[in-house]
């Protein structure tokens, strides 16, 4: 920056994200933002401009669960800011660090319908952990440090910052330098841990139940000891997945409404569920009032919100989980339980084997993670081929599985692969899409083609919103309401008019070969796997059911 | 249904009142009557929220209290005995 320039709000800005480890933000510009667009000018800050404000806020995502550091979006006023929020609110739902930035009309016009003005303060308020509107530029610096920190404070998500314009252009009075750090309310941990050891030690069937909290925590060190140490059969969430050694002989895989046979069994018979990060959402535990009807809980979090919510806990551990699992870790005596639980799991094995020559989809998404290269991160979109990454591909990570959990939104896995590409540059990322969700970030694509990002497109196309159909079949009576995609675009041609190249498969016999060429390329690819559209994902725990009661076949 | 009295202290922040009726809403909460005052000395707010509920309350209080700008909520047993009288 040269030093006639006065440093303004908008330079502010970006010293402040550089200041937190943040090289990389996404966004749209326009006219209530233009201030902080031209600051972005002299900023070493990197900038991607991506094709849908949508798009700059799951790259954003992407960007900080690939990574573990924040993820920056902007965007302008009115309908910019109002583009952001499905990102926000998969963001929230899935206690994702992540700073969004609008631009408001200046102070002067604000509430007076101005010009492109919607009050984006008050629609965050339902979808954003915390935001702040800046009035003033005295109170920027602090607000933007504060921004960060409530990002990344105990239960992470997502912080709404909305900036005025005469606040961007504003001349900053003092230097920059950095603000003194927020004062967390302290809250004293509610552990009950000789309460929790009891019922550990006197378990004869103890389950260890995992979710996305273990990898926001970095406790996939003290989760994986504490499963090794107890030798306690576990399960995960789908948020989980990665972070327990898939080869130890006592897991049990994905519990839950697609979860696998095995998991959902152990949990119904299981006399003492550890719940490790996880918070009993209902695509886990199905009928709840029957999900491990028998089981006492141990529940460790770090928000006492989700303690006794939808379950009570017997023992609920509240705080650090890299300080609270090792407490408990200690060898117990279960061989009884761990030789039936091997058992089942071996009974319950996947099976790849499929009549005809059409491509069977669970058995390609298993061939591409036996040989996808280690640290390869896999991105999702919402349906079928979701669950069938979730069930038949393996993670090291969790950061290497990034998917939309809890608000489950189409369009997620483009741009989150994006950010996820960014972030990592030097790992291998695909993202798993389906012909419906595709289309919703479709536009994507030329993020992609401006940037070089070689992301790896994997779409699973049934010509059908599948999840939706297989619902329709199943439980409305096989009334097929606005599920069928027989018209969809010619995707390759569409990939290609975005100069990656792509290519289409229909026969298991060219699955292998066009798997290879797919990771051996090195720019972005486009892969279009044709499935048979009336392929169903089993198992599946019908609605209001309890877990023990899955349907294998229709 | 019962019926609470809840005692909130919080910064006094203008969008804190908003942002603990919408909680309060979305948590299953129906609101019968709200007070609010600030102390102009230490800039501390004190809303004083009439709610009914088949819920526990200890659920909303977990929700209010992770609330950035609340110090503190409590259920004001005196005056909800009171009201269930
Ligand atoms: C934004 C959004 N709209 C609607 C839905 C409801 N929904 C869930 S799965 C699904 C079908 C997805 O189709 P596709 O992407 O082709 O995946 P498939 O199930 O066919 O593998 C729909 C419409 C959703 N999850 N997200
Ligand atoms: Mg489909």
């Amino acid at each position: 920056m040269t030093d006639s320039k006065p440093l303004t709000g908008g330079g502010l800005l970006f010293n402040v994200v550089e200041q937190h480890g943040v090289n990389h933000v996404f966004g749209y510009p326009g006219g209530a933002i233009m201030p902080i667009y031209d600051a972005l000018y002299d900023s070493n800050v990197q900038h991607f401009l991506c094709r849908h404000e949508q798009g700059a806020a799951f790259s954003a995502v992407g960007y900080a669960r690939a990574s573990g550091k924040i993820g920056v979006c902007m965007a302008t006023s009115g309908p910019g800011a109002t583009n952001l929020i499905t990102g926000l609110a998969d963001a929230l739902a899935d206690s994702i660090p992540l700073i969004a930035i609008t631009g408001q009309v200046p102070t002067a016009a604000m509430g007076s319908d101005a010009f492109q003005e919607t009050d984006i303060f008050g629609l965050s308020l339902a979808c954003t952990k915390h935001s702040f509107q800046v009035n003033h530029v005295d109170e920027l610096e602090k607000v933007l440090h504060q921004a960060f920190e409530i990002a990344l404070e105990g239960r992470q998500g997502p912080v709404l910052v909305d900036i005025p314009k005469d606040v961007q252009m504003a001349a900053v009075e003092q230097n920059f330098k950095s603000a003194a750090p927020l004062k967390n309310k302290v809250k004293l941990p509610l552990a009950d841990i000789s309460k929790a050891l009891d019922l550990l030690t006197n378990a004869k069937q103890p389950i260890l139940y995992v979710g996305g909290g273990v990898g926001m925590a970095n406790a996939i060190e003290e989760v994986r000891a504490f499963a090794r140490e107890t030798g306690i059969p576990s399960v995960s969430t789908l948020k989980g997945l990665g972070a327990l050694d898939a080869t130890d002989e006592n897991y049990l895989g994905m519990l839950g409404m697609h979860g696998t046979r095995a998991a959902n069994l152990a949990v119904h018979d299981c006399d003492l569920l550890i719940a490790v990060g996880a918070r009993f959402d209902d695509r886990v535990t199905g009928k709840l009032d029957q999900f491990a009807p028998d089981a006492k809980v141990i529940h460790f979090d770090i928000d006492t919100a989700e303690i006794n919510k939808r379950r009570e806990a017997d023992a609920p551990i509240l705080g650090d989980l890299k300080e609270n699992l090792p407490l408990l870790t200690m060898s117990l005596n279960i061989t009884e339980w761990q030789a039936n639980i091997q058992k089942m799991k071996a009974d319950c094995a996947w099976r790849y084997d499929h009549p005809g020559d059409s491509i069977f989809a669970p058995a390609v998404l298993k061939e591409v993670s036996d040989l996808m290269p280690k640290n390869t991160c896999v991105t999702t979109d919402v349906g079928q081929h979701q669950m069938w990454a979730a069930q038949h591909m393996v993670f090291d990570e969790p950061s290497n599985f990034l998917t939309s959990g809890s608000m489950g939104t189409m369009g997620f896995g483009l741009p989150a692969a994006i950010g996820a590409q960014i972030s990592r540059p030097h790992d291998t990322v695909i993202t798993v899409s389906g012909d419906g969700s595709i289309m919703m970030n479709i536009q994507e694509l030329a993020t992609i083609k401006r940037y070089q990002i070689p992301v790896k497109v994997l779409l699973i196309d049934n010509a059908k919103l599948g999840m939706v159909r297989q619902w329709q079949d199943l439980f409305f009576e096989g009334r097929l309401s606005e599920t069928d995609l027989a018209d969809n675009p010619d995707f390759c041609m569409l990939a290609r008019s975005f100069d990656i190249k792509a290519k289409q498969i229909t026969q298991k016999s060219e699955v292998t070969d066009a798997i290879n060429e797919m990771l051996d390329h090195d720019g972005p690819y486009f892969l279009q796997v044709k499935i048979d559209a009336k392929d169903n994902v089993w198992p599946l725990v019908p609605p209001n059911s309890a877990n023990n009661e899955m349907m294998e076949s229709a | 249904m019962n019926n609470y009295t809840l005692i909130i202290m919080t910064d006094d922040k203008q969008v804190v009142l908003e942002r603990i009726l919408q909680v309060t809403r979305y948590r299953g909460f129906l609101i019968d009557g709200i007070t609010a005052s600030v102390n102009n000395t230490n800039n501390i707010a004190t809303i004083e929220l009439l709610v009914s509920s088949d819920r526990p309350i200890t659920l909303l209080i977990d929700q209010i209290n992770k609330l950035v700008d609340i110090k503190s909520v409590k259920v004001d047993n005196n005056a909800t005995q009171l009201s269930n009288a």
